[in-house]
C-alpha cells in the first residue's frame, strides 16, 4: 500500500527521508565489494521482473471480481539475500514513484521503509527461522507464507502510524490499523502461496537458482541484524516522539476535534510553549485567526464565524488562480502556434 | 508496446526540458513540502499553489489530458482515504464564499484540503518528470550524492521494465487466449504461479546475456558514465523565480487566504 | 604474422555434461568476412562466446596470437568486440548515447576521445540522429544497429555478431547487410539466416552437432544442396540454379 504525501507532514516526512536514505546507503556502501557485473544485471532485470509479476494477476476465491497479484519482496530476498533483494525492492519503488506516479516523492522515505527494507530483511530472517533443512519439507513453504504475512503486516502497521504522527487524517489510528491489518492478513496470505507456489514452480524447473548459488555473499550476521533493528527502532521512536511534540500541525488538531474537553487545551499547553506561540503567530498573521471550532463553548454547536471580507479574498483567490492558469494555457497556445508555423530543425541534446 | 511512451513526454524540447534537472529535482521538492506543510484546513490557497506545477506543465506542452488521466489513475488509495474524513468530524462548519455561504462539516473541509494537496504534488511530480528525461535524473540525483550502486540499479530496471512487461504481456495474452472460463482457485494459482516463474527463469537468462555484453565491452565493477550536466542562466532565472513564488505565497498569500 | 582467430582442438560441455563443442580447429585470418552456419543449437553462440572467453573449454584459443585464458580476458576483450544475440540485451543502458559510450568509458579513454569515437559509431550504423533516445523508442532494426554501434566504439580489430537478421524485415536486413559489409575489421557472424550468409561471407564455416562439418569459400559449400539440407539449411537464392 503506497504512502501518499498528504498523509504525512514535513518532519514525519523528513524523517522517514532520512532514515531510509540512512538504509540504504548502509546497504549498498555493504553490497558495493560483492558486485560484479552477474549479480549488477540481475538486480536491474529482477527489478524489471517485479514490475512484470506485478501484472500476472489472477482471480481470487470468493471474491469475484477482485484479483491479486505479487508483491515479491520475500521471494527477491530469499532468492538474492536480503540485502540486494531490499536494494532492488527499494530501486522499485522509487522507479513506481518517479515514473509511474504511484506514492508521493516525499512519501518515498515512507514506502522504502514499509514496503522495501523491513520486508526484505524480516522476511527472509523469518523465513530462515522457521524454514525445514530441505525443500522437499512442507515446513519450508509454510515458512515462506508465514514469512509472507508477517513482513507485509509489519509494513502496512507502520503506515497508519506514520500518518497518525503527521496527524492530518481524522481516522482513528485503531480502525485505520485494523483495517491494513485486516487487509494485509488477505494480501500477505495470497503473497505467501504464490511466492510459496513460484518456489516450487523454480525447484522443479531450476533448482541451480534456489540452491544458494545466487545468493550475495556478504550477509549480516544475526546479532548485527539484531543490534541494527533495535537501534534503529531506538532512533525513529526517540525521534518521532521529539518531533511529535514539536508538531503543533497534528496536535493542535487533536484537541480541535475535542471541543468537548475544555481542559484538553490547557493540558496541553502546559507541556509545550511552541502551540500558544504558534497560536499566537497564527492569530496575527491571517484574516480568519482558527478556522476551527475551538472559540466555541462547552456543549453548543460550533459555528465558525466568517468576517464577510474573508470570504471575497478566498473567492477573489480561487478565481484568480483560475484565471491565471487559464492566461498560462492561452498564452503558451499563441506561443506553440507561432513556432509550429517555423520548421524547428531537430536539434540533438548529446 | 504502448505503455512503454509512459515517459514520452520527457523526450520533447522545451525550455523547462532543458533545464538542469538537479535544480528542478530541489525546486520540486522544495515546492511540495511547502504544499505538504499547508494547515489541514486550507482550501482554497491550494489553487495558488497549483499555478506553479501547471505553468511547468503548460510550458513543457504536456497535454492537461494526460496529467489528469494519470492523477485519476494513481488516486484510489488516497480517494478512500480523504473519504473516510467526513465520517470521523462531523462538526458543522459554514463556510462562505463570496456572496454564497453554506453549511458542511469540517471532515469534508478536510476531504477536499487532502485532495486538493493530492492533485497539486500530483502536478508536480508529473511536472518534474514529464519534462526530465529519467537518465538524466538519474545523473542529477548521482550528481547529489545518491550511491553509485543505486543509479547504475534504477538505470538498468528502468531500461528493462518495459522489455520485461513486454513478455509479460506476450504471456498474459496467450493464457486469455486459451482460458475461457474460471477453472477454480487452484488452477488459477497454479498457471500464475508458473507464469511467473518462467518469467524469473527468463530475467535471469536475460540478465546472464547482459552481463555478457557489460563483460564483452571491458566492465569491471565500476560504473562510469559521460556527464552532460551544466547549469545556465535559464537554471539560476527558474530558480530565482521559484524561490520568490514560493515566498509570496508563503508570506503574502498564505496569511489572508488560510 | 599471426591470424585473427586460431583455435585448436577446442572442445566444451555444458555442466550437465552434455556436449556442445567437439574438437573443433579453425583458423580466421585477419580482415576476412566468416559466417558460421549452422542449424538451431549447433552449438555457433558458444563458439562465438569462447573466442571472447567467456565460456571455458579445453583445447587452445588465440585471439591475434594471445591465448585466450583468465589471464587475458581484459586485453583478449579490447580485441574482440562480442554482440549477443538480442539486442535488448546487448543495450543495457538507458541511452543509446549512453550504451554506446560505455565501452570506450571502460578502456579509460580521454573523455573528448569518448564523445568523438560515439559519435563515430553512431554515424556510421546511421543513427546520430536517435542518440539521445531510450532503446525502448527503438525499432528493432535500429535496435540491431545500435548493437553494432556499441561495439565498433571500442574499435576493436575483429567483431562477433550472433545472429544479426534474426526476426528483422527485409529492409533492416539488407541495412546491417550494408553496415557490416563496408566495415574494415575481422568480422564473425553466427547465423543461419543463409541468404544474408550469401550476400556477407568470403568464407563460411559449417557446424553441426558441435563439430566443423565442412568449411571453404561460400559458394562451394552453400550451393551444394545435399550438404544444405542434411543439416537443417537450405541454399540461398544466390547460388540456386535458376529453373
Amino acid at each position: 500500500m503506497h504512502m501518499a504525501n498528504e498523509l504525512l507532514s514535513v518532519p514525519v516526512a523528513g524523517a522517514t527521508l532520512t532514515i531510509a536514505g540512512g538504509a540504504l546507503a548502509f546497504i549498498t556502501r555493504r553490497a558495493r565489494k560483492i558486485i560484479d557485473a552477474d549479480k549488477l544485471a540481475l538486480m536491474g532485470i529482477l527489478g524489471a521482473f517485479v514490475f512484470a509479476a506485478q501484472m500476472v494477476n489472477f482471480r481470487l476465491p470468493a471474491m469475484p471480481g477482485t484479483s491479486g497479484h505479487l508483491v515479491g519482496s520475500v521471494l527477491l530476498s530469499i532468492v538474492l539475500g536480503p540485502t540486494l533483494g531490499a536494494i532492488v525492492i527499494s530501486s522499485v519503488i522509487i522507479i513506481q514513484c518517479l515514473i509511474f506516479q504511484d506514492g508521493g516523492l516525499l512519501a518515498l522515505g515512507c514506502n522504502i521503509i514499509n514496503m522495501g527494507i523491513i520486508p526484505c530483511y524480516a522476511g527472509y530472517y523469518i523465513f530462515k527461522t522457521i524454514k525445514a533443512e530441505s525443500w522437499q519439507n512442507t515446513r519450508t513453504y509454510v515458512a515462506v507464507i508465514i514469512a509472507c504475512v508477517v513482513s507485509l503486516e509489519i509494513g502496512a502497521a507502520l503506515v497508519p502510524i506514520e500518518a497518525a504522527m503527521s496527524g492530518v487524517l481524522l481516522v482513528p489510528m485503531s480502525t485505520f490499523l485494523v483495517t491494513m491489518l485486516g487487509v494485509h492478513a488477505i494480501a500477505g496470505t495470497i503473497e505467501g502461496i504464490v511466492t510459496a507456489a513460484v518456489l516450487g514452480y523454480l525447484l522443479q524447473v531450476r533448482p541451480d537458482i534456489i540452491g544458494d548459488s545466487l545468493h550475495g555473499k556478504i550477509r549480516l550476521s544475526k546479532p548485527a541484524v539484531i543490534a541494527s533493528l533495535s537501534i534503529f527502532t531506538v532512533i525513529t521512536a526517540a525521534g518521532l516522539s521529539l518531533l511529535a511534540s514539536g508538531m503543533p500541525d497534528g496536535l493542535e488538531w487533536s484537541y480541535a476535534e475535542r471541543p468537548d474537553q475544555s481542559d484538553f487545551e490547557t493540558t496541553i499547553a502546559n507541556e509545550s510553549t511552541v502551540i500558544p506561540k504558534v497560536d499566537a503567530f497564527q492569530e496575527k498573521f491571517s484574516l480568519m485567526p482558527d478556522y476551527t471550532v475551538r472559540s466555541s463553548k462547552l456543549g453548543q454547536t460550533a459555528q465558525l464565524e466568517y468576517e464577510p471580507a474573508a470570504a471575497w479574498t478566498s473567492m477573489a483567490g480561487l478565481i484568480g488562480a483560475f484565471l491565471t492558469m487559464g492566461f498560462i494555457w492561452l498564452f503558451a497556445q499563441i506561443i506553440r502556434k507561432r513556432s509550429n508555423s517555423k520548421p524547428n530543425p531537430d536539434t540533438i541534446a548529446a | 508496446m504502448h505503455h512503454a511512451h509512459i515517459d514520452k513526454f520527457a523526450y520533447q524540447d522545451s525550455p523547462v526540458h532543458r533545464l538542469d534537472a538537479r535544480v528542478k529535482f530541489i525546486v520540486m521538492v522544495i515546492f511540495m513540502a511547502f504544499v505538504i506543510s499547508l494547515p489541514p484546513n486550507s482550501v482554497v490557497i491550494l489553487s495558488l499553489y497549483a499555478i506553479g506545477p501547471f505553468a511547468v506543465l503548460v510550458s513543457g506542452r504536456i497535454p492537461l489530458r494526460f496529467v489528469f488521466k494519470q492523477i485519476i489513475i494513481v488516486s484510489p488509495f488516497i480517494l478512500v482515504l480523504a473519504l473516510s474524513c467526513p465520517f470521523y468530524d462531523r462538526t458543522p462548519v459554514s463556510v462562505s464564499f463570496g456572496p454564497l455561504s453554506w453549511q458542511i462539516t469540517a471532515g469534508w473541509l478536510r476531504c477536499c484540503n487532502i485532495l486538493a494537496k493530492f492533485t497539486v504534488t500530483m502536478m508536480c511530480i508529473i511536472a518534474l518528470v514529464s519534462t526530465t528525461r529519467f537518465t538524466n535524473l538519474l545523473e542529477g540525483l548521482g550528481k547529489l550524492g545518491i550511491p553509485k550502486i543505486l543509479t547504475a540499479q534504477l538505470g538498468l530496471l528502468y531500461r528493462y521494465i518495459f522489455v520485461v512487461i513486454d513478455k509479460a504481456q506476450h504471456m498474459l495474452l496467450s493464457r486469455r487466449a486459451r482460458s475461457s472460463n474460471y477453472l477454480g482457485f487452484r488452477n488459477e494459482l497454479k498457471t500464475a504461479s508458473a507464469m511467473i516463474g518462467s518469467l524469473f527463469i527468463r530475467s535471469i537468462d536475460t540478465a546472464e546475456n547482459i552481463s555478457i555484453a557489460m563483460q564483452g565491452r571491458g566492465f569491471n565493477q565500476k560504473w562510469r558514465s559521460l556527464s552532460q550536466m551544466h547549469t545556465g542562466w535559464a537554471d539560476y532565472l527558474f530558480i530565482v523565480l521559484s524561490a520568490i513564488y514560493i515566498l509570496a505565497l508563503e508570506l503574502f498569500a498564505k496569511p489572508v487566504l488560510t | 604474422m599471426t591470424s585473427a582467430i586460431e583455435i585448436k582442438d577446442y572442445s566444451y560441455a555444458y555442466a550437465d555434461g552434455t556436449a556442445a563443442l567437439k574438437d573443433i580447429s579453425l583458423i580466421i585470418e585477419h580482415g576476412q568476412k566468416v559466417v558460421l552456419i549452422g542449424p538451431n543449437g549447433a552449438g555457433k553462440s558458444t563458439l562465438l562466446l569462447a573466442m571472447a572467453g567467456f565460456v571455458k573449454g579445453t583445447g587452445k584459443i588465440f585471439v591475434d596470437g594471445i591465448e585466450v585464458n583468465k589471464k587475458n580476458n581484459k586485453k583478449i576483450r579490447g580485441l574482440i568486440g562480442c554482440c549477443v544475440e538480442n539486442p535488448e540485451d546487448q543495450l543495457f543502458m538507458p541511452t543509446i548515447y549512453e550504451d554506446v559510450a560505455f565501452g570506450p568509458l571502460n578502456l579509460r579513454l580521454e573523455k573528448d576521445e569518448v564523445k568523438a569515437r560515439t559519435r563515430q559509431a553512431l554515424e556510421t550504423v546511421g543513427l546520430w540522429s536517435l542518440a539521445d533516445k531510450p532503446p525502448h523508442h527503438l525499432s528493432a532494426g535500429q535496435k540491431r544497429a545500435a548493437a553494432i554501434a556499441t561495439i565498433l566504439s571500442m574499435k576493436p580489430g575483429i567483431i562477433t555478431l550472433d545472429e544479426p537478421t534474426s526476426s528483422l524485415d527485409p529492409t533492416c536486413r539488407n541495412k546491417i547487410l550494408r553496415i557490416i559489409r563496408e566495415l574494415p575489421q575481422t568480422i564473425i557472424v553466427a547465423t543461419c539466416d543463409m541468404n544474408f550468409a550469401a550476400e556477407f561471407a568470403e568464407h563460411a564455416v559449417l557446424i553441426d552437432n558441435g563439430q566443423k562439418t565442412a568449411e571453404g569459400e561460400p559458394q562451394k559449400i552453400m550451393a551444394e544442396e545435399q550438404l544444405m539440407t542434411s543439416h537443417g539449411l537450405e541454399v540461398p537464392w544466390k547460388y540456386r540454379k535458376s529453373i
